[in-house]
């Protein structure tokens, strides 16, 4: 009896917290309301100058960035009196890891700094302003690199980039010369750097990968260090004309016969032992040492990439990315960017604005950051001056990086990225290792990923 | 006292006042008691009953945090039940437990018995078994690297010498469970050892010394006296390194990762855990619901698991 009491009152308990709960999550849902969740900026609506504002800014930082960004903070409250700034930044893990659970409180900050690849995330669940009315009235659209790769497929822009990430081709300058072997060149295409892969890859005893004798099994030194889709597939795929979501970014058209051809070459470069398979990459302490260490000649990086090959000392250089078969050449993009919290009211959002619009106008801004040398600046006229040009010693051939954006693009961003992504990785990744043939790979790979897309999208 | 023989109305008066007595108590030292367990109370009620009302609520929602969550019954669950990775994390869960919780409970119990002896350098040894265990699994890491690696390790390297062939250790799906549960029995023995310890001296020295005079050796005394006399204490054991098994996270996010969520769990899945498989969902792709479902469905296999095993005790273990 005694026993069936406590269960009935411990159920009642669960009841009553349940129906807490539901209330609770309802009353989230009152406040996250509209799927776009919206509220159209009004750029006629200026706060008197009077008025004061405060705007809780979030971003990711380590040390040496943190500094610069109060810095800048300072800077930016002491031209604008009117708005104060409160920040918040944690290191990247723990910054998204609390921006996901301060959104889903409705206590996010009013403006933050997101990671390139996650804007869409952000954007198509409805917790971002959309800034397309006042990038056209405030910017002229010339004169910044990168504002288009915030765009979604109906033309919105969700954010301003802080700083571009992109794409070119890392080469050890001491391990080509060392191989006898000219430096790579612009006209290159995926074949030619194999080519080259393949007297640069060394075994245990010394031989190269042209040798007979050559032990694929017992890499010393690779030709191409190779991972991540950034860093990796991604290029390959999209200059062999191939690609992995269609315009819409709700489709998956990972089975072409392009993509097949795509992945034959870099299936092949792994087998050989030419370039890192996945299995090569977990012996190294992170899959990034193993260019920075002299363990491979050549990598795939975004400019990010500089810091530790400066640190460690290297000689290297870069030049623009091979091109595919037809010709074809692709550079993967990603845009940090500052976004607005769609819960933002209108004053806050207007002095985020302000914020952003500071860091993207501000000569003296973009090249303060641009010293820190981790990322492309956004105005072009900076990054085109010797600021960013002859910064630093290496590398020589900075202009690479500028010169890429003819071809840049995004890496098929949207609101399901990294869950497709990791579904990606996880079908390339047997193909990578021989376990299953190109073709059956693609075929999993899109049903697979066609389900993650149908997963938000329907 | 029996009932028949007294007069109803008296036995009712002497009900209502023993009732009014209880209630009289109940309100002063009931309300003494409440208050003074009240700290618990709201904790359990705000950290732990809350979020666990919550978490079963979302795991019949569609939910990704960012926007409201949908109710959609028991969707959750029946994607849970058809989906092939859900079914290989929990396979190489309970295989991890296989492995684990005899092989760390037999080798903790002989490493016990043989620091329970009057040796010199004692505290030394006993010490030496407990570092790992107070070390983080980041260190754990570093060590497990300087021997399993591939290219750099010792293991490989004794390999070749002996003629055989070096080994993908953690990178190769054969190995990477046995692994994890050997590193982690590493780390975890100290700890089971101590319990056992406790256990071990709580023992009453008598019953050796009767056993001697009855000219019982060395291994028949500790069958016949260590094992049931301890059992309560392996009981313990088994529990705790069952639902050990059951959570075990950062290891294998630190060791086939080395902290980056998108490698952990490989190679090839083959050592996707249940709780990494569920961290994947929920904080990675989003879907707190499916997430909490799993949550719920790991709390039912490991309730009726430590059931099943209470159930048991009564054929192994002695109390006294």
């Amino acid at each position: 009896m005694v026993k069936r009491k406590g269960m009935s009152v411990l159920v009642c308990m669960l009841l009553v917290l349940t129906v807490f709960a539901a209330g609770c999550s309802k009353g989230g849902s009152g406040t996250a309301d509209s799927p776009g969740g919206v509220t159209e900026p009004k750029p006629g609506t200026d706060t008197p100058a009077q008025e004061q504002t405060e705007i809780t800014l979030g971003y990711y930082s380590d040390g040496k960035s943190d500094a610069k960004m109060k810095e800048l903070i300072t800077t930016f409250t002491d031209k604008h009196p009117n708005i104060t700034v409160k920040t918040q930044s944690a290191p990247y893990g723990q910054f998204y890891q609390k921006l996901d659970t301060q959104i889903a409180a409705g206590k996010a900050p009013d403006v933050w700094l997101s990671d390139g690849a996650l804007v869409m995330k952000y954007a198509e669940r409805g917790t971002l302003k959309d800034v397309t009315e006042w990038i056209n009235k405030d910017l002229n659209k010339e004169d910044y690199y990168g504002l288009e790769f915030n765009k979604d497929a109906e033309g919105h822009y969700w954010g301003i980039p802080q700083g571009i990430q992109i794409g070119v081709l890392y080469y050890n300058k001491d391990l080509f010369d060392k191989a006898g072997i000219s430096y790579p060149e612009d006209s290159w295409t995926w074949e030619d750097l194999k080519l080259a892969a393949e007297k640069l890859t060394v075994d245990a005893s010394g031989k190269t990968a042209v040798d007979a004798s050559f032990d694929a099994n017992s890499v010393s030194q690779f030709g191409l260090t190779f991972f991540s889709i950034t860093e990796g597939w991604f290029s390959v795929l999209k200059s062999y004309g191939g690609g992995i979501l269609d315009e819409t970014n709700t489709k998956s058209i990972v089975d072409s016969p392009e993509n097949k051809q795509a992945m034959e070459w870099i299936v092949d470069g792994m087998n050989r032992g030419i370039f890192t398979d996945p299995v090569d990459l977990k012996s190294f302490q992170s899959s990034m040492a193993v260019f920075p260490s002299g363990s491979a000649a050549m990598r795939i990086g975004i400019y990010a990439r500089v810091q530790a090959a400066n640190e460690a000392g290297l000689n290297y250089d870069v030049a623009l990315l091979p091109t595919g078969p037809d010709g074809k050449r692709f550079a993967p993009v990603i845009a940090n960017s500052w976004v607005i919290s769609a819960k933002a009211d209108d004053a806050k959002a207007q002095a985020a604005w302000e914020w952003m619009k500071f860091w993207a106008t501000e000569d003296e801004v973009q090249k303060e950051w641009a010293a820190l040398g981790e990322a492309v600046p956004v105005k072009k006229s900076v990054a085109n001056s010797d600021v960013f040009l002859t910064s630093g010693a290496n590398p020589a051939n900075r202009q690479a990086f500028l010169d890429s954006f003819e071809f840049a693009g995004t890496l098929d961003t949207n609101a399901v990225w990294e869950e497709w992504v990791s579904k990606f990785n996880e079908n390339a990744e047997r193909a990578f290792l021989g376990d299953t043939p190109v073709e059956e790979t693609l075929k999993k790979a899109n049903e697979d990923i066609q389900k993650v897309l149908d997963g938000f999208y329907k | 006292m029996i009932p028949s023989e007294t007069p109803p109305e008296v036995q009712k008066k002497k009900r209502r006042f023993q009732a009014a007595g209880r209630s009289r108590l109940l309100r002063s030292e009931g309300r003494w008691g409440l208050l003074m367990v009240s700290p618990y109370l709201i904790h359990f009620l705000v950290f732990v009953a809350g979020p666990l009302a919550v978490s079963l609520y979302f795991s019949f929602t569609k939910y990704d945090m960012l926007t409201p969550p949908q109710w959609i019954g028991l969707g959750n669950y029946e994607q849970l039940f058809q989906e092939p990775l859900f079914w290989k994390s929990l396979w190489n869960t309970l295989y991890f437990a296989i492995l684990f919780v005899p092989i760390q409970t037999v080798l903790a119990l002989i490493l016990a018995v043989m620091l329970n002896q009057k040796l010199k350098g004692l505290k030394l040894f006993r010490m030496a078994h407990f570092i790992p265990v107070i070390s983080s699994w980041t260190v754990i890491l570093y060590v497990a690297d300087s021997i399993f690696n591939p290219r750099f390790g010792i293991a490989n390297s004794l390999l070749i010498k002996w003629g055989l062939d070096p080994q993908q250790w953690l990178n190769s799906e054969k190995w990477v469970i046995p692994l994890l549960v050997i590193i982690a029995v590493w780390k975890g023995i100290g700890y089971i050892m101590i319990l056992f310890l406790a256990g071990l001296q709580s023992v009453p020295g008598e019953l050796y010394q009767a056993a001697e005079i009855d000219g019982a050796g060395a291994f028949h005394k500790f069958r016949a006296i260590t094992v049931p006399l301890i059992s309560p204490t392996t009981f313990l054991v088994i529990i705790l390194s069952t639902i050990s098994t059951f959570q075990a996270f950062e290891q294998v996010y630190v060791m086939t990762g080395a902290g980056d969520i998108s490698s952990a769990g490989g190679p090839r899945n083959a050592s996707l855990v249940l709780m990494l498989y569920l961290y994947r969902e929920g904080f990675s792709f989003m879907h707190m619901g499916y997430a909490s479902a799993i949550a719920w469905v790991l709390f039912m296999i490991l309730f009726s698991l430590t059931l099943i095993q209470m159930k048991m005790q009564n054929r192994w273990v002695h109390y006294n």
